[in-house]
């Protein structure tokens, strides 16, 4: 077994593979990049090592560096986690020649796999099951057309060397299929360089299935079944779980067979991941094998009991497979989100930036399952643009599909983020959904449940309920304590004695009577009476005190969390996909406030002025382009400080009248809104 | 007997009903409360104690006389916020459009001598059109007892003024001597003349908005220290704002009960200041990762942002937080930003408020629109405040100290109790670039060498540790234990005794 292992990466990644080495008794060493230099993985490696530059091409990327760490630490083998070096063959290469053990498949397996249409060949002559098209290359349009034909309508015409929805098509006839030909080789030459074109059958609503393998040095390959990763927002993965609610068994063995087949074909010898694409009709066609682990391999961990990471580091290491295909089986169920720094409110626009207050909800018991997190953060972190803006991967268990979701959105709740936004609101909704909840998922399911964006769930009985209880409970637990300041002429207030709210969220209005009582361990206990969303009055239990921003809360039977905000115009509540700004009024006040009419927020300034003299370092919109509050328009350098200037409302740009390296004058007008 | 007391009552509704319904009606169109609604919403319920119900003009001049309204436009009373006392006068829009007679101006100024006498808060909320103009020179009287108050009060006991709709001419007065003023967005405005004389008098056309709206006050002119979405959320500010005020220069701001933990170590503090000294971060961050609870009041967010005010509490005890900016021209001290904290300061040491300060300046900013108008005597202003200012004065350097800013930032210099740095903070006279190009002038022409000196200047003075060996800061402290060690640091403040030379006043540079 090794001693030391040097991983070739960051994050949370980096972090995972050092919790498994440490486990294991094995030294670690992390390398990292200057933007990094502070990261949780760099704190929990024994050794580190810097590389270079923020940007991947001057670090993770940079084999001459990495190699001459492994050399200076004198570790003997390095993970390469996913992305950057991973799926390298040329790096594995390196390795190998340079007596350096490499925790990943051999070469040839990655290079094999690597050409989408060298790996479709190899599949179809390993019996694997191949979307129906042409194997090979499509020389011209006519040809297109044909093969179209041969292979039935709708067709997908895409990039060889593509990815990412770049240079693909989709044509339902034969006019479509000649435009799209000439669409596609001309940008897959711009953007690949390499205008080769396939072709083939167009699987209408596919499911994103993909069975887990494991291969040793001494031809062994099993599979660990499915992980089902249909959820997808533009080709990226939003929810993974394992298994799959649509698999049947058949088609599940039918599945792991063909993959055990495929790796064994190209004497697979790690962990890897074969992925298909499974029609409503559960037939299924090989897409690509990655040759690396992957993003969401903790639900086939969880799932599995055991260890993907620790499995890779054996085998490279020599050590013979443990498990044969006949122990394997599947226990329980697990679904990952993905949590990334994007505002989901806001088109998804990357929010990056500080993570001025982060708190993960704690491991293990989670609503009626547990919870794992894999993250690489710390309150206080930067997300920075250099990198894949994911904060963590946030892990549900259950003995059932719905225990796990439910572990999961449970988490989501007491997750507290601030400084920048996360896409937890997003991600709760979709749990939340009943089609979600069903299984009834597939590749088109964000586009077509969310054609215009997400804005926000609509509220339910229950959230209304537990937004009127836990905003009654917070106002009363600050108005019985403000009324026992120093300095009075008249009692307090805070004996016990019920006191009376009307609670205004959106345009509901809701009375409310609360008595708080001081609750043990420094929480609150209460008895609300809500006659409008409940007969009786309710008992709420929370340890939440002021100044937390999670409320976990039991009311009667239910137990909840939500985020919450003190804010100057009220208190902003989120529980799921719902957020709402509540107001809570005593009664005579709401009277009050009702007589006073609605106003429509005030239009604030249009013009974007620079604050005082400097210059422009750069410009990140032009006239035209429509902008959302708070997105960034410009950067003016002045006193040797950048100071970004971002846009006040929502608009279109109508004039930007400064370039980057302009000098400015102090209130000198540098972008007009609409 | 009966009907006797019926008629009191009687009375008593046609007074409360001020200008009567219709105008009560207008009001609510305008999106107003009237005077009595506002200050149900500011005082605790039941709590106001209403003085001067009857009172009406004696004015008979151009009809004046067969038009009398009991209260002559001015609610004034006492009540509790909190159940501390505080004094209160509303004017009232629907009764003369709150115009000041003279009748009105006396219930003001008595209503300030009840609350100096007797050691409370004086809060105005104001909505009003002037001066009386029939009534003359006597409304202009009223209005000079009315200042003349303020200023006796000033530093005794606290002023607050909410705009809440129209306040011109005489009016605005009264407001600008008080310590805070607020405003209501879209409903309120303030200048001295409006824009019909402007137009006369300058060809200027301007709207109200535009003159004095709460846009201009809040964010350019700074006479306002914040500006409200409606009067509801204002008055629910001003009862916040209340509870961390102490009742008169005499008593300690009051304290109130924590849920925070004073042994609260913040971790993420360790990087708020980034590795590139060019970098801006946002010091509100460790003002409310400082703070009990992270509570923080903040006064003119929007004007002057290079630097932020506010109050805040420690272990339940009022604190005032001053800080430097970078977020916002990097923290530069200049002309406004040194008016906005020189106020605060003084307001702080007036009622015994504690200063914290914390300190990444880059310096003052140079140029001529800043010369030209007067930098040095406005800098100069926060200065002085400092200097004079013998309530616990706190520092906290997190990163540049650089040149005469650090000498007004509180520094140990000027009788700062307890000064700390962070390992990042650079002590110097300017950056080490800027340094070096002076010091080393002759190799100006040689990058490789400039290079050298500003490593070797960063070396030496861009650390705390020079200024901590000279005893200019009590200790070097790690960002995570901020709040832990202000907490400490506090409490061994608590009966700090500092007098300044007997005088009639200071000359602050005004």
């Amino acid at each position: 077994m090794f001693k030391k292992i040097l991983i070739a990466n960051r994050g949370e990644i980096a972090v995972r593979v050092i919790k498994t080495c440490k486990r294991m008794g094995i030294k670690t060493v992390a390398v990292y990049s200057e933007a990094d230099a502070d990261s949780l993985a760099v704190e929990m490696a024994d050794e580190r090592v810097f590389l270079g530059g923020s940007l991947p091409a001057q670090s993770y990327l940079d084999m001459d560096k990495i190699i001459a760490a492994v050399k200076d630490t004198g570790a003997e083998a390095v993970h390469p986690g996913f992305g950057f070096l991973s799926e390298n063959a040329k790096f594995a290469e390196r390795l190998k020649k340079e007596g350096i053990g490499w925790i990943g498949p051999n070469a040839h397996a990655i290079s094999a796999m690597g050409d989408k249409l060298e790996s479709k060949k190899l599949a179809a002559a390993a019996g694997v099951s191949t979307v129906p098209g042409f194997k090979g290359e499509i020389v011209d349009d006519q040809q297109a057309v044909e093969v179209a034909g041969d292979i039935g309508y709708p067709v997908m015409i895409k990039a060889s060397a593509g990815g990412g929805g770049k240079g693909m098509r989709i044509a339902w006839d034969e006019s479509e299929v000649r435009e799209g030909f000439r669409a596609a080789r001309s940008e897959a030459k711009s953007s690949f360089g390499d205008e080769r074109i396939l072709i083939e059958k167009f699987v209408e609503k596919p499911r994103h299935i993909e069975i887990q393998v494991l291969g040793d040095k001494h031809g062994h390959v099993i599979h660990l079944n499915e992980r089902e990763c249909s959820v997808q927002r533009r080709n990226q993965k939003v929810l993974e779980e394992a298994p799959s609610p649509f698999l049947d068994k058949k088609t599940r063995e039918k599945m792991g067979e063909q993959a055990v087949a495929l790796a064994k074909a190209v004497d697979y010898d790690s962990a890897g991941t074969v992925e298909f694409i499974v029609d409503p009709n559960k037939n299924f066609y090989f897409l690509e094998m990655n040759t690396r682990l992957q993003v969401e391999h903790p639900v086939t961990e969880l799932t599995h009991g055991l260890d993907l990471v620790e499995q890779m580091i054996r085998v490279a290491s020599g050590e013979k497979l443990e498990l044969a295909q006949k122990d394997v089986t599947i226990k329980g169920w697990a679904v990952e989100a993905r949590l990334y720094a994007e505002d989901p409110y806001r088109g998804f626009l990357p929010s990056i930036g500080r993570l001025v207050r982060y708190v993960e909800p704690a491991e293990g018991p989670s609503g009626p399952g547990t919870l794992r997190i894999d993250s690489g953060v710390r309150e206080g972190d930067e997300i920075s643009m250099f990198y894949d803006p994911m904060i963590a991967k946030v892990i549900g268990q259950g003995d059932t599909r719905e225990k796990a979701i439910d572990a999961l959105s449970a988490a989501l709740d007491r997750l507290d983020v601030a400084g920048l936004q996360s896409n937890a609101p997003f991600l709760a909704a979709v749990l939340d959904e009943p089609d979600f909840r069903k299984g009834a998922i597939h590749t088109g399911y964000i586009a077509e449940h969310f054609p215009d964006g997400f804005h926000g769930t609509a509220p339910k009985e229950s959230q209304w309920r537990a937004f009127v209880a836990a905003s009654a409970l917070i106002h009363t637990v600050f108005v019985e304590r403000a009324a026992r300041i120093e300095g009075r002429i008249t009692p307090g207030m805070g004996d016990g004695k019920p006191q009376n709210w009307s609670v205004l969220i959106d345009d509901q209005q809701f009375a409310v009577e609360i008595t708080l009582e001081r609750g043990l361990d420094g929480g609150f206990a209460a008895t609300v009476y809500m006659p409008g969303l409940a007969a009786e009055p309710v008992n709420l239990e929370t340890g939440w005190k002021p100044g937390d921003h999670v409320f976990e809360a039991k009311l009667g039977k239910e137990s909840f969390s939500l985020s919450v905000e003190d804010r100057t115009q009220g208190y902003w509540l989120r529980h799921r996909g719902f957020a709402s700004l509540v107001r809570v009024y005593s009664p005579r006040v709401a009277e009050l406030a009702a007589r006073l009419p609605e106003r429509p927020e005030p239009d604030t300034s249009k013009q974007i002025i620079s604050p005082m003299p400097g210059l422009i370092v750069s410009v990140a919109v032009e006239p035209g382009r429509e902008v959302k509050a708070g997105e960034v328009l410009l950067t003016v350098e002045a006193m040797k400080m950048e100071n970004v200037l971002r846009a006040e409302r929502d608009g279109t740009v109508k004039t930007v009248s400064v370039k980057a390296g302009d000098s400015v004058a102090a209130d000198e007008l540098l972008v007009e809104l609409e | 007997m009966k009907p006797i007391l019926e008629q009191l009552d009687d009375k008593r509704a046609a007074a409360r009903l001020g200008g009567g319904e219709k105008r009560i009606a207008a009001q609510h169109e305008k999106g107003k409360l009237t005077a009595r609604e506002r200050l149900e919403v500011l005082l605790d319920p039941g709590s106001f104690e209403e003085t001067g119900m009857f009172v009406e003009h004696q004015c008979t001049d151009f009809g004046m006389g067969e038009s009398k309204i009991p209260g002559d436009g001015v609610v004034t009373g006492s009540g509790t916020v909190n159940g501390r006392l505080v004094y209160v006068f509303a004017k009232d829009f629907t009764v003369f459009g709150g115009s000041l007679s003279l009748a009105h101006a006396r219930k003001i100024t008595r209503l300030q001598e009840t609350a100096l006498k007797n050691g409370a808060p004086i809060i105005g909320l104001f909505d009003a059109g002037g001066a009386r103009i029939q009534e003359g020179v006597d409304a202009l009287g009223g209005y000079a007892e009315i200042f003349q108050n303020n200023v006796l009060a000033s530093g005794v006991i606290p002023q607050i003024s909410v705009i809440m709709g129209p306040c011109a001419g005489g009016d605005v007065y009264s407001p600008a001597m008080t310590d805070f003023i607020f405003m209501v967005k879209d409903t309120s405005y303030m200048y001295v003349t409006g824009p019909d004389v402007v137009k006369t008098v300058t060809n200027e056309i301007v709207t109200h908005e535009e003159l004095g709206g709460a846009s201009v006050h809040a964010k350019k002119s700074g006479v306002a220290d914040g500006a409200f979405s409606n009067d509801i959320e204002a008055l629910a500010q001003m009862r916040r704002l209340i509870d961390f005020l102490p009742l008169n220069n005499r008593n300690k701001p009051p304290v109130r009960e924590v849920y925070d933990d004073p042994a609260r170590v913040e971790p993420s503090l360790d990087t708020l200041v980034p590795p590139n000294p060019n970098k801006p971060y946002d010091i509100r961050e460790l003002i409310v990762k400082t703070a009990d609870e992270g509570d923080f009041f903040e006064l003119a967010p929007d004007y002057a942002k290079n630097i932020v005010v506010g109050f805040g509490r420690l272990e339940g005890q009022t604190v005032g937080f001053v800080a430097n900016q970078p977020l916002s021209l990097a923290g530069v001290l200049d002309i406004d930003a040194s008016k906005k904290a020189a106020r605060f300061v003084r307001f702080c040491d007036a009622f015994e408020i504690p200063i914290i300060t914390f300190v990444d300046v880059p310096g003052f900013l140079p140029g001529t629109r800043q010369e030209y108008g007067g930098l040095i005597k406005h800098g100069a202003k926060l200065l002085f405040a400092y200097a004079e200012a013998t309530v616990p004065k706190l520092t906290v350097i997190t990163r540049k100290a650089y040149g005469g800013a650090y000498d007004v930032m509180a520094s140990k210099h000027l009788r700062g109790d307890v000064n700390y740095a962070w390992p990042t903070a650079e002590i110097a006279v300017m950056g080490p670039k800027g340094a070096a190009e002076i010091i080393f002038r002759k190799d100006m022409d040689d990058p490789e060498k400039m290079a050298g000196h500003v490593k070797d200047y960063e070396t030496r003075f861009a650390n705390p540790f020079v200024a901590a060996s000279r005893g200019y800061l009590d200790d070097v402290i790690q960002p995570r234990n901020t709040r832990v060690r202000l907490i400490k640091a506090l409490r061994t403040l608590r009966d700090k005794k500092l007098t300044n030379p007997w005088k009639k006043h200071d000359n602050i540079p005004l």
